[in-house]
């Protein structure tokens, strides 16, 4: 391991990192825009430079690994200027419309000019024009005039998705990023170069001129859409609700972890917060009665189901969970099946079209937590248990978040067990075809409303966060299970997702060990 | 991943098919040992893509398509290539190339009147091919031939000590 100086610290760092790396481990910041640690080197943007002693001029440190004995400087008065002239040279055609562009607030060019530019411009000859708002494909959009050509976006689609998209065409003044004439930036995880462009020339169209970005407030969670459980940071927009039409999640941006997603996540993650916000949300417990709905308070609801779940024989009642529900909403299941002696439940309902998968972060199982519903003993025959309430041996059916009419299951088979039954209980976020035919429809929180954990399909748990109040009434379920416990005699039900958690670890070999805080930002892998 | 679907665009119109475009065995023969003599294949980009404009006319973006093909490239990177240097040509050229050049030693020798007495005669702007097909007329940067200001480059020969009447005996050659 190569031990060298930077800004007279010493610091050990493993062979074959590069002085970028081996300065952030010291908290030395070294500016640069075309280096990523997660593509090859470019040494494009020239802004890396630093000096090293005993060479004769600035070196670009992303391309200079760290050597034993190195002395590295990374703010003297030749590098400062260094930065300054590149700054200069980096702005000389950049357009300056900061007030009409969506990077402004985390643009690396307005950042590393206010801390390593601050030059009087001295171009006065017309800048060189070049395409505008021009779409690339479905999520990502270009402004030509606004690129540093760093390739950062180029090296993505070559290095990471393997589909080559992206060129820099043309030379000198007029180079400029572009697809294959014809073709366009369709990737299944296009939106990243959003992310990894330093500067506005590639933004995202589903977030243009939303919401500006400093009124955003940032929650660490976790993706819901695939069993990869990529990390990523709910973008939440609580200051200014008359923006973005009154959606408050704004946008999802990857997080890093080295053991799940990198810096990435897929476009259908990316884009799937947005029933979140949508007309569908549930938002007050209701009842239907031949027909007719009407509003219920929680207090009935619980003391409806509770009364179903005593009323009937335990045999007469069967459950169908949801691998979307977190460890602790299943958890608090497993405490009521348990309660009442309930052994029809099953989670795992066939998809109507099976999921892509692919060898970067996509997984066919659509669902977060199978994992977790599997480790919490909640697997059982859910074509069984439709089979059984068709034939009228499950009186009483109790549905979290399915949509049977939207399964791979027969139409009529789905329609025949759902009007067999004498109680359809639903519980969800949204409302769906299922849910239009229960007769008691209770509002779950979404899964940026609450707290929780799933289980990866690696066995990963990992944490969700709580980044917006629920919508009207929606309670966790977690909550709404507790309720329906303390409604059963079960005494005192835990207040907050961590306790239930904390039972859940005590009681499950697989989570032994874990806690929220052992959980942290990263997840902590089940006992195997 | 996606592959590279393709959506027909106005570019793409009345230019030669992909079955058209095809090396033929000797050609690729000699795509092959151009490619075995550079560490990095792809190196071997620049002649086989003069073969081809050669063979093709011009570097279409089909010939660009079938290029990447057989180095195993995305087509971006290959225009990438076609469209950094002046010598491919991505539309149709004349069967003579003109090209004056422009820079300092030439200019201060009178290039932009041999320029301008060019566009006359061949009733061109610089970038433009005349309607007969004959000459494309373009203006270069330095060609290295600054003790004879000013010069052009006709197709593969150079052309030294311009005037307007030398002009004229070279494009009487032309055909």
């Amino acid at each position: 391991m190569p031990k060298l100086t930077i800004n007279g610290r010493e610091v050990e760092v493993p062979a074959g990192t590069n002085l970028i790396e081996a300065a952030r481990a010291l908290g030395v910041e070294v500016p640069h825009y075309c280096y990523h640690p997660g593509l090859s080197i470019a040494g494009q943007c020239r802004l890396c430079m630093v000096d090293i002693e005993k060479t004769p001029r600035p070196t670009i440190a992303c391309n200079t690994l760290a050597a034993d004995g190195m002395v590295v400087l990374t703010e003297t008065e030749r590098v400062k200027e260094t930065r300054r002239s590149i700054m200069e040279f980096h702005l000389i055609n950049h357009p300056l419309d900061c007030p009409v562009c969506d990077q402004a607030g985390e643009c690396w060019l307005q950042i590393y000019y206010m801390r390593h530019g601050l030059y009087d411009p001295r171009m006065t000859d017309e800048k060189v024009h070049k395409p505008k708002a021009v779409p690339l494909g479905p999520h990502v959009i270009l402004d030509a005039e606004r690129c540093i050509l760093c390739s950062r976006c180029v090296r993505f689609c070559d290095e990471v998705t393997g589909t080559g998209e992206l060129g820099i065409f043309h030379r000198g003044d007029q180079s400029e990023i572009g697809l294959f004439p014809g073709q366009e930036l369709a990737n299944k995880y296009s939106a990243n170069v959003v992310d990894i462009c330093p500067v506005g020339a590639l933004t995202e169209r589903d977030f243009r001129f939303a919401v500006r970005v400093w009124y955003l407030d940032v929650t660490k969670s976790v993706c819901p859409g695939c069993a990869r459980g990529c990390n990523v940071e709910v973008h939440v927009n609580r200051r200014r609700p008359h923006h973005n039409e009154g959606r408050r999640v704004a946008r999802l941006k990857p997080r890093f972890n080295a053991d799940v997603n990198k810096w990435w996540i897929c476009d259908a993650g990316r884009y799937g917060f947005k029933a979140v916000d949508d007309k569908t949300r549930l938002r007050e417990p209701f009842r239907r009665e031949a027909g007719t709905v009407t509003d219920a308070s929680w207090d009935e609801a619980i003391a409806a189901v509770a009364g179903a779940l005593e009323r009937y024989a335990p045999d007469e009642v069967g459950v169908l969970a949801s691998p979307r529900m977190a460890n602790e909403d299943l958890f608090a299941l497993r405490r009521v099946l348990e309660r009442r002696g309930i052994r029809r439940v099953a989670f795992r309902v066939p998809p109507a079209v099976d999921g892509d998968q692919d060898e970067i972060l996509i997984r066919a199982d659509k669902n977060p937590n199978a994992r977790g519903a599997e480790l919490l003993g909640l697997d059982g025959d859910a074509a069984a248990l439709l089979a059984a309430a068709r034939a009228r041996q499950v009186k009483c059916l109790w549905i979290f978040d399915h949509d049977l009419l939207a399964s791979a299951w027969p139409e009529a088979l789905v329609l025949g067990a759902l009007g067999a039954v004498e109680t359809l209980v639903w519980v969800g976020a949204n409302a769906n075809a299922t849910s239009e035919r229960a007769h008691w429809v209770l509002p779950a929180a979404a899964w940026v409303e609450r707290e929780g954990t799933y289980t990866n399909f690696e066995g990963r748990v990992q944490r969700l966060r709580q980044a917006v109040e629920p919508l009207g009434q929606a309670l966790p379920e977690w909550e709404i299970l507790g309720r329906v416990l303390e409604a059963l005699g079960a005494g005192a039900r835990p207040p907050r997702a961590e306790r239930w958690f904390r039972e859940l670890a005590a009681a499950t070999p697989a989570f032994a060990g874990l806690s929220y805080q052992a959980i942290g930002d990263g997840g902590q892998m089940v006992r195997a | 991943m996606s592959s590279h679907a393709r959506v027909p665009s106005a570019a793409h119109a009345g230019l030669a098919s992909p079955a058209q475009v095809t090396f033929s065995p000797a050609q690729l023969a000699e795509v092959r040992r151009l490619q075995g003599l550079y560490p990095d294949p792809r190196a071997a980009l620049l002649p086989v893509l003069h073969m081809a404009q050669d063979t093709f006319g011009y570097v279409s973006l089909e010939v660009e398509e079938y290029v990447a093909g057989l180095f195993a490239l995305s087509p971006a990177h290959v225009h990438e290539v076609v469209t950094f240097y002046t010598l491919y040509f991505q539309t149709p050229k004349g069967r003579h190339v003109v090209a004056v050049c422009h820079n300092l030693s030439c200019h201060l020798a009178g290039a932009r009147a041999i320029i301008d007495h060019l566009e006359a005669r061949l009733g061109v702007t610089v970038g433009e091919t005349t309607d007969d097909g004959r000459v494309t007329l373009q203006s270069v940067e330095c060609l290295c031939a600054c003790e004879h200001a000013p010069m052009m480059q006709v197709d593969e020969r150079y052309e030294f000590d311009l005037t307007p009447e030398k002009v004229d005996r070279i494009l009487e050659r032309l055909r």
